[in-house]
């Protein structure tokens, strides 16, 4: 039976702009550091395209910002933030400020509102004031400040998690006592790291490996990081805000 | 639209439903009581397709009264909620299935305790303080859960039923004109005016 | 929306040292409506076995009817304890009874099951809406915050625990998982089963 399928109608194509390539991202803000966090696993449905593919991305020694959705966009929205951080260092001679960062990825989210930018994006690092921070924000650029934040493939399994160990939820501090509001970096780095094994051993778009960016505040000692196996630093100068790197293996089944 | 309410208080339930019978957007019938009485101190107010509710109300009402005949006694309210449960259970799973919604009120005689079940088409039950079906619910629901008292008197219950029915005729667009109003006591059932 | 969803509400199984706890959340819901705050999802099937029956809330009632009625009969015909691993192959051959019109739940066992030698050991078990069986050793999680249950037992969870950690351990995975979907919460239950004895806690929750 020859194909007569197309004598049926006019054959229409379709084609779909976007692809979602798994892969979980994670960012917690300290006092006075911030740690941001991603797999490197990327994905096309059950086809893992490469083991390494980073997520996450130091955009000036007080700021990271960690990519997660559809990958293409992702790094070309990195590279656009970058573009637009090199023209302000150009006309301004100083590194753009954390908040004006978060403002100026809603603003570059927003202008693509009707062919957006398919990206979850996570900002952390340093507010000028010292303090860590993290920004997060939805494809089309709304966006808060926050504590913690996960987003991506395995979002529905981290965020509780977080909001039992970072914000005590549903958890009761002792008579007379209350909870922390920020923990200390080496609690921080047990439950990010924590958070992604549990991920990789339950959701199958995480994995390979994990990059875990640090920011430490200006003058901050290397309290937490010091004797870390792996530690890159990332930073161009040491008396400013530093950015350091951790690598780990994830499980690659 | 259809609608209707119940709640429980000390010693009683209270069951309203409209009087309404519609087809369509027409209005055939504008004082239907659409509250069985199953047995002496047991209500079931229904509501769903047109033509199914009737059969299927008759059906229980009949098998109800089936029962208190050959045994001398009536089911107790948790029993026959439980039956009227499966009833629609089984019927979810057949080729025709009742499309019909239930509140069933009862006061166990036994125990002298109120007992209100809120009862789907799909064979859910839930055993609740207050209940609704049909768009009231959206008003109703929140009302009463700011209103209802469970050890109320029969007058705060009223108060606490006519702020779900004004409320349904106020912000509803399909509201209903009328309700009819029944409790069901220690004393049995009676018809109540609002 | 999945019939599934229809109601909402999760269930949690986990197990401890000599002790396994199962609970569930009590809402009852249709679609984003929220129906009534206390039904339960766990009912006892012996006095060491119960079963979580997270899913459509008719078919909820009716398979515990269902499963009430075999029990009784198998307690009736063959006058022996009913051992969960026995159970389990009973609610999966019932389930896949309906393999083409199925009850549309996921139950879930927690249970301790004798040993030859007097003992009594952990015995978790789940199965999908047409009963095909998972025997895990850790935890089974199901109803419509499943993933979420998933990320935080697989961080709070940790082999050989004691019945009162293996109560915070399951009450904490719970209540955290529920406060971050809409179809479930509104408190919960929680049953912890020792050898000895069963004991049974109802938890505040977020009412949102």
């Amino acid at each position: 039976m020859p194909d007569m399928s197309v004598l049926a109608g006019p054959q229409q194509h379709q084609f779909n702009p976007y692809a979602e390539n798994g892969g979980t991202i994670l960012a917690i803000a300290g006092a006075d550091f911030t740690v941001v966090a991603g797999d490197t696993r990327q994905s096309e449905g059950y086809s893992i395209q490469t083991r390494y593919a980073p997520k996450v991305f130091r955009l000036t020694d007080r700021a990271v910002l960690a990519v997660n959705g559809f990958a293409a966009d992702g790094n070309m929205f990195v590279k656009k933030v970058k573009q637009r951080l090199e023209w302000y260092r150009h006309a301004h001679a100083k590194d753009m400020p954390l908040r004006a960062i978060a403002r100026l990825i809603q603003t570059m989210l927003y202008a693509q509102r009707f062919f957006p930018y398919y990206v979850y994006n996570i900002l952390g690092g340093i507010e000028e004031d010292g303090s860590g921070a993290v920004y997060s924000f939805d494809p089309v650029g709304s966006y808060e400040r926050e504590a913690c934040r996960a987003a991506g493939a395995a979002q529905s399994l981290v965020q509780p998690f977080l909001d039992n160990q970072i914000y005590f939820k549903n958890q009761t501090a002792a008579p007379g006592q209350s909870h922390p509001t920020h923990l200390p970096l080496s609690d921080v780095l047990s439950i990010v790291i924590d958070s992604f094994t549990s991920a990789t051993e339950r959701h199958i778009e995480v994995g390979d490996g994990l990059e875990i960016y640090i920011v430490l505040a200006k003058g901050r000692s290397l309290q937490g990081v010091e004797g870390l196996r792996g530690l890159r630093e990332m930073s161009s100068r040491e008396d400013g805000e530093r950015v350091f790197v951790l690598q780990r293996e994830l499980k690659k089944d | 639209m259809e609608c209707s309410f119940a709640l429980t208080g000390k010693d009683y339930v209270l069951v309203a439903a409209d009087t309404t019978s519609a087809r369509s957007i027409i209005k055939m019938k504008v004082d239907e009581d659409k509250i069985k009485t199953l047995s002496p101190h047991l209500l079931m107010a229904y509501s769903g397709e047109p033509g199914d509710t009737v059969q299927f109300a008759e059906y229980i009402e009949r098998n109800i009264r089936l029962y208190h005949i050959r045994n001398l006694y009536p089911l107790r309210p948790q029993s026959a909620a439980s039956w009227i449960r499966r009833a629609l259970a089984e019927s979810l799973r057949s080729r025709q299935s009742y499309t019909v919604n239930l509140l069933v009120g009862g006061f166990d005689t036994a125990d002298k305790t109120p007992h209100l079940y809120w009862i789907d088409y799909l064979g859910t039950m839930a055993t609740v303080p207050f209940a609704a079906h049909g768009y009231g619910s959206y008003f109703a629901s929140s009302l009463l859960d700011r209103y209802h008292n469970p050890d109320g008197t029969l007058e705060e219950g009223l108060d606490a039923l006519r702020r779900a029915i004004d409320e349904t005729a106020k912000r509803l667009v399909v509201s209903p004109g009328k309700y009819t109003v029944k409790v069901v006591d220690k004393d049995g059932v009676r018809v109540i005016d609002l | 929306m999945s019939i599934m969803d229809h109601n909402g509400g999760s269930v949690i199984a986990m197990a401890g040292k000599d002790c396994v706890a199962i609970a569930s959340d009590l809402r009852l819901g249709a679609g984003a409506q929220t129906i009534a705050m206390n039904f339960e999802k766990v009912f006892p099937v012996t006095d060491r076995l119960y079963m979580g029956l997270p899913g459509l809330a008719t078919d909820v009632i009716t398979l515990r009817e269902k499963f009430r009625y075999l029990t009784n009969m198998f307690h009736i015909k063959e006058s022996r304890p009913l051992q969960p691993s026995t159970f389990a192959h009973l609610l999966s051959s019932t389930l896949y009874e309906r393999r083409f019109g199925p009850y549309f739940c996921e139950p879930v066992l927690a249970g301790l099951e004798l040993t030859p030698s007097g003992t009594y050991q952990p015995y978790i078990a789940g199965t999908d809406l047409i009963g095909c069986l998972n025997f895990a050793k850790d935890f089974i999680v199901a109803g419509t915050a499943s993933d979420k249950l998933f990320g935080v037992a697989e961080g709070l969870w940790e082999p050989d625990l004691g019945p009162e950690d293996l109560f915070e351990t399951i009450s904490q995975t719970l209540l955290n998982s529920v406060d971050r979907d809409a179809y479930s919460g509104w408190g919960a239950i929680v049953h912890v089963i020792t050898a000895d004895k069963v004991v049974t806690r109802t938890l505040k929750g977020r009412m949102d």
